[in-house]
């Protein structure tokens, strides 16, 4: 992983809440890169969330709402971010309820733009 | 049942050619074993093929089986060989209402009704799909002297036919709602045709399918063009969702957005992320907010990228309060 992907993978998860962040190849669910915390399962993240991109960017596609640049998923005890990027790769962030998702979303944009 | 169930197995048994076939059918049918079910309800109708009441009962199995195709095709089977028949009245009025075809479903329990006017389950059918359109409501209930109504359908007459399961146990409220797997308990499910229907060669059905949902989201902007509600198993329940072009997708964004629900879930289950509450889509052309609604059911609310993200969430959690709510009125 180059040097300004690493960059933005440690400024991302310096957001206060964030357990882990990583670049995922999309189509097969295969980390390309990672700074997690410990006892964050880096393969189970990227898998499923590889996964799930997939699904929600069917479900844009047939609502009509076009080709995905951000996706939140909040649930009870924990919040998963993705963000496709160039490469066919995501940029993937596990965090806690309370981030502050506009920064994190703002962060992976930026490590997205660093892909290019 | 089980007992039934054997007693009428070994009726078949000792006389394969007895149009008993049908009870044992529906007895399967009601225990939840609909593969059994369908087994002996094809098996008897390939060998009595003018059975209304086997036609009546293979329905009612297609339908719990989730092919309402199949369905409709044995009802209006039944229908043709007698068009008074109550219970093919009623599935079939189940199987158009569910296909978005309100004003056929309403003909079809209208007629259900005067055929049998003290079939309440058959009144509250037709009573539901006509709320579901604003159509005038239901005179007062008939007293028993208006059972000899004349029936607005074909004249030709019914041929005779065993003790009809339809007519003895069967009743649409036993019928699935959208949201549910198996038999539910709820009236003739207000939602439109589900993906396999006939609805058109793409999945989208026509622009009445929207009109005749229930009007769940009522105030809501786009209420029936941006907001859908849809159950787990990718059918319609209510609200609506148009294309681009202004055609109505709801059938197919619904079997598109089953699979994220599932999805969601598993990932936040492996992850111990806890049950999901929203999903946020940002995307070229709109942003999406998906949210489970109760259990089975899931809200989707579709706005235009010049709103803000915040805001949309606060619309999503209104149209998940109202359509919890309604499903709630329903009992579901």
């Amino acid at each position: 992983m180059s040097e300004a992907l690493e960059r933005s993978l440690d400024r991302l998860s310096r957001v206060r809440g964030v357990r882990g962040s990583m670049f995922v190849a999309a189509d097969d669910g295969l980390v390309v890169g990672q700074l997690l915390m410990e006892g964050v399962n880096g393969k189970a993240v990227a898998a499923l969330a590889a996964s799930l991109a997939r699904k929600v960017g069917g479900a844009a596609a047939a609502t009509g709402a076009g080709q995905l640049s951000f996706v939140q998923v909040e649930a009870t005890a924990g919040t998963l971010l993705l963000a496709p990027a160039a490469g066919d790769l995501l940029v993937v962030a596990l965090a806690e309820p309370q981030v502050n998702v506009g920064l994190c979303r703002l962060e992976m944009m930026r490590a997205a733009e660093a892909v290019r | 049942m089980a007992e039934d169930i054997r007693a009428l197995s070994a009726a078949l048994a000792g006389n394969p050619a007895s149009l008993v076939y049908a009870d044992l059918a529906e007895a399967l049918r009601r225990r939840g074993d609909l593969e059994q079910a369908l087994r002996v309800a094809k098996h008897g109708v390939a060998r009595h093929p003018e059975h209304a009441d086997g036609l009546d009962c293979l329905g009612r199995v297609y339908s719990d089986l989730g092919d309402l195709a199949r369905a409709a095709e044995a009802w209006g089977r039944a229908l043709a060989l007698a068009p008074e028949h109550v219970g093919a009245l009623k599935g079939m009025g189940f199987a158009l209402y569910r296909r978005g075809d309100a004003r056929g479903a309403e003909e079809m329990l209208a007629r259900a009704v005067a055929v049998s006017p003290r079939d309440e389950a058959a009144r509250r059918a037709l009573e539901t799909v006509r709320r579901a359109f604003d159509a005038a409501p239901l005179p007062p209930a008939p007293s028993a002297d208006v059972r000899e109504a004349p029936v607005p359908a074909r004249a030709a007459p019914s041929p005779p036919s065993s003790p009809s399961p339809a007519e003895s146990a069967y009743q649409p409220e036993q019928r699935e709602a959208p949201h549910r797997g198996g038999t539910g308990a709820a009236e003739p499910a207000p939602a439109a045709a589900s993906p396999d229907s006939e609805a058109g060669p793409t999945g989208a059905g026509s622009p009445e399918t929207v009109a005749a949902l229930p009007p769940v989201f009522e105030g809501f902007e786009g209420a029936t063009a941006d907001i859908l509600l849809l159950d787990d198993r990718g059918l319609v329940v209510a609200g609506g969702l148009r294309g681009g072009d202004g055609r109505d997708v709801s059938e197919l964004a619904a079997a598109a957005l089953a699979g994220v629900s599932g999805e969601a879930g598993r990932t936040a289950r492996y992850l111990a992320l806890g049950e999901w509450r929203t999903i946020v889509a940002e995307a070229a052309d709109a942003n999406l907010v998906l949210a489970p609604v109760g259990a089975g059911a899931m809200l989707l609310v579709r706005r235009d990228r010049s709103m803000p993200v915040g805001l949309t969430l606060r619309v999503a959690e209104r149209a998940r309060g109202a359509a919890s709510l309604w499903l709630e009125r329903q009992g579901a």
